[in-house]
């Protein structure tokens, strides 16, 4: 396989795009009138142990009378319970080994390099040069990795309409004349999971070298300043420069105000305040350029100036990716809604888990998607008269992720102060989908068949597990200069010609195996058999000297609990963490940390990558359940069950609604 | 197209004019070129590799 360049995402893509011509919201498919309407509210890791603890203190009402009137239960997640995984098993109604995504990252196993593992992206092969500039002669290719039908495909087929809003680990858009809008997954313009910008005349207040985000020193000079905005890499030019967009900001000398100069844009803000959307060109070459829009907030003018400016996501009104199927369905929401995030995830976790923003901005830039995202879902509401519609929500996970600190006094970041104010957040979004719940009641006929469901559940991230220090430390993977253990990444120290496995990924464990690994010393067969069953033993029989608990709860084996044609590509044993454990900070990507267990310091401190028995999702639904151990292939299953359309063999599926 | 010299030991420019012949090069020069061009892309590709962690970076799952 050869290695994916990221940062090589084609913006040829964009230029094509770009030409083509607008036309009518006139191409969706899928016309029949169907006996339900099924609406399917994805709410991202909501738990069913925190919901059922909410709605026994009278805190989530709507809830309450919906279990009450239909039914719930835990649902049963994937393994692993990463979001990706998860909801490609709801997509495909299969496991990992019939969908192919077994983490955010998989490797490459000629290189034993990280590769995102849902998008392939490809630069056109033919070119010509003229000058300074590259022109293409074909188009570049961004394509979807997960394996399998959608079950919307399947609708689709049957002439069932489906609309899909903002699908995890559907990014590019499967193909599909259904409406349907791609969601986790999806870039931002420079082709990443999210960069923002941050310009501060105060560097040395932020770590330069952070995840997520680039810090700008800025100066002001006769009350400006000048900046520059990245964007994507410019792909017509022989030297590949990153594009870039000047911009200005004039502040008043003695109000807490600035005017900021973006190409022919000019907008005022005062400080604290945030922008709204702001749309940004990138220029490549003359005549071709690419859009994106971004917020900006002005966080501070005096004594220091800092400015804050979200990641550029792509512009819906004028794609520069797909991001949604037909076309010209993203435009048409800019119709009718304005613009909107487009980017998977916008909810800046990077920028409050290194102080750029503080807990209330952050909260206040997540409440303006949250917000947005129920107007979307209103909309599509409102004339939603047959067929499915599912709708996705981001929130949910987002928040557990960063303000589980808060809840426990245990957790090694909590903040007794902080938790005066945020210790509530938690709580405090699942109450936000019970005022949902009532917002949409409206919209709820007899013929609606409403379920909630979530792909996994939570706990607390207070420990990290580094797996390759521990690999290292039991002999099964060679340093070359063992000295420099925690020194560098992606395995640069490593002795792949004495290493027997490593790890990498948020799950996942690789055994060095001839025949794959392009530098494997173990034996397919007995070999491998031998130490596959060794090393889930070992990693099952440690125990943290800190606590006495044992981190790993489960240490499954691919083969015994994938099904399906790409069990080939899995880790060979996938960790399944026990309760307050998850994989290290530095494990996934190659790194040698000098501790096998530390303790978790971050805001970032909830997390879902434990044994999938211990952090089920929840399925809520207005029809009784069948059966209460029901799992996200079930839902699929139910799908398609409820549209009368036979389920394919591949899926393992039952109905899970009972409709009596 | 301009040329220069570099210095290489003795013993492996041996080991270099063995097997650029047996390795069907035309003469050691192209086979030396050859190698150092692989080397060289391989180092273009280590600044993707940077440029892929900053990105995966993003997700919030890794540092």
């Amino acid at each position: 396989m050869k290695r994916r360049k990221f940062l090589k995402l084609s913006v040829i893509l964009g230029a094509s795009a770009l030409s083509s011509p607008p036309s009518l919201f006139s191409h969706f498919r899928g016309n029949k009138e169907t006996p339900y309407k099924v609406l399917i509210l994805g709410m991202d890791g909501l738990d069913p142990g925190i919901v059922s603890r909410l709605v026994q203190e009278g805190r989530l009402p709507h809830f309450k009378r919906l279990m009450a009137e239909g039914g719930f239960s835990p649902l049963g997640t994937s393994i692993p319970p990463q979001s990706p995984v998860a909801w490609s098993n709801f997509i495909t109604g299969q496991d990992p080994g019939g969908h192919g995504i077994f983490d955010f990252m998989h490797r490459d196993p000629e290189l034993y390099l990280p590769v995102f593992s849902g998008t392939a992206s490809q630069e056109p092969k033919k070119t010509i040069s003229l000058g300074h500039w590259k022109l293409p002669l074909e188009r570049g290719q961004v394509r979807l990795l997960r394996q399998g039908k959608a079950f919307w495909q399947i609708l689709e087929e049957h002439d069932i309409p489906s609309v899909i809003s903002r699908m995890p680990a559907n990014y590019p858009p499967a193909t599909s004349q259904q409406k349907t809008l791609s969601g986790m997954g999806t870039p931002d313009i420079m082709g990443s999971y999210g960069i923002f910008n941050y310009y501060t005349t105060e560097p040395g207040e932020i770590n330069p070298d952070i995840g997520g985000g680039r810090i700008h020193q800025v100066y002001v000079i006769g009350n400006q300043v000048e900046a520059s905005l990245p964007g994507p890499i410019n792909t017509f030019h022989r030297d590949r420069p990153e594009a870039t967009a000047e911009f200005k900001v004039y502040l008043d000398p003695t109000n807490p105000v600035a005017k900021i100069v973006l190409d022919s844009d000019e907008f005022i803000l005062q400080e604290k305040e945030w922008s709204g959307w702001r749309r940004v060109r990138f220029n490549l070459m003359p005549g071709q350029s690419v859009s994106g829009i971004c917020q900006f907030y002005l966080k501070e003018i005096r004594p220091h100036f800092k400015l804050y400016v979200s990641a550029v996501h792509i512009d819906p009104q004028e794609p520069a990716l797909p991001i949604c199927t037909p076309k010209e369905y993203s435009r048409e929401l800019v119709s009718y809604l304005g613009l909107f995030h487009t980017k998977g995830l916008p909810a800046d976790t990077s920028a409050l888990d290194n102080n750029v923003l503080d807990e209330a901005e952050f909260l206040h830039q997540d409440n303006g998607f949250l917000q947005e995202s129920l107007a979307m879902l209103e909309f599509e509401l409102k004339r939603f008269e047959s067929g499915l519609l599912f709708f996705y929500i981001s929130s949910t996970d987002q928040r557990q992720h960063m303000f589980w600190r808060l809840t426990d006094p245990e957790h090694p970041a909590y903040n007794p102060n902080l938790a005066q104010h945020f210790g509530q957040e938690v709580a405090n979004i699942y109450i936000e989908m019970d005022k949902l719940l009532a917002r949409i009641e409206k919209f709820i006929d007899s013929r609606t068949i409403l379920i909630i469901m979530s792909d996994h559940g939570f706990n607390p991230f207070a420990r990290g597990f580094n797996l390759n220090t521990w690999l290292f430390e039991a002999g099964y993977h060679k340093l070359r200069n063992p000295w420099k253990e925690d020194k560098g990444s992606l395995f640069e120290n490593t002795d792949w010609s004495r290493t027997k496995a490593y790890g990498l990924g948020l799950n996942g464990l690789y055994i060095n195996l001839k025949g794959r690994e392009k530098l494997g010393v173990i034996n397919p067969g007995s070999e491998y058999e031998n130490l596959v069953r060794e090393l889930a033993q070992r990693l099952e029989e440690i125990v943290d000297p800190a606590t006495g608990k044992k981190p790993i709860y489960k240490a499954y084996l691919a083969r015994e609990v994938y099904h399906g044609p790409y069990i080939e590509h899995a880790p060979d044993i996938i960790l399944g963490f026990n309760w307050g454990y998850r994989i290290s900070w530095a494990s996934p990507l190659g790194k040698f940390p000098p501790a096998v267990l530390e303790n978790n310091g971050q805001k970032w401190s909830g997390d879902h990558m434990g044994a999938a028995e211990l952090i089920p999702g929840t399925l809520v639904a207005n029809r009784r359940l069948l059966h209460p151990a029901a799992s996200l292939i079930d839902v699929t299953a139910t799908i398609l069950h409820l549209f009368g359309v036979k389920i394919p063999p591949e899926m393992r599926g039952r109905p899970v609604l009972n409709l009596s | 197209m301009g040329k220069a010299k570099i210095k290489i030991d003795k013993e492996l420019l041996a080991r270099i004019k063995k097997y650029a012949s047996l390795a069907g090069y035309s003469s050691p020069d192209e086979f030396i070129t050859h190698c150092l061009e692989k080397e060289v892309a391989k180092l273009d590709e280590a600044e993707s590799e940077e440029e892929i962690k900053k990105k995966l970076k993003g997700l919030g799952y890794i540092s």
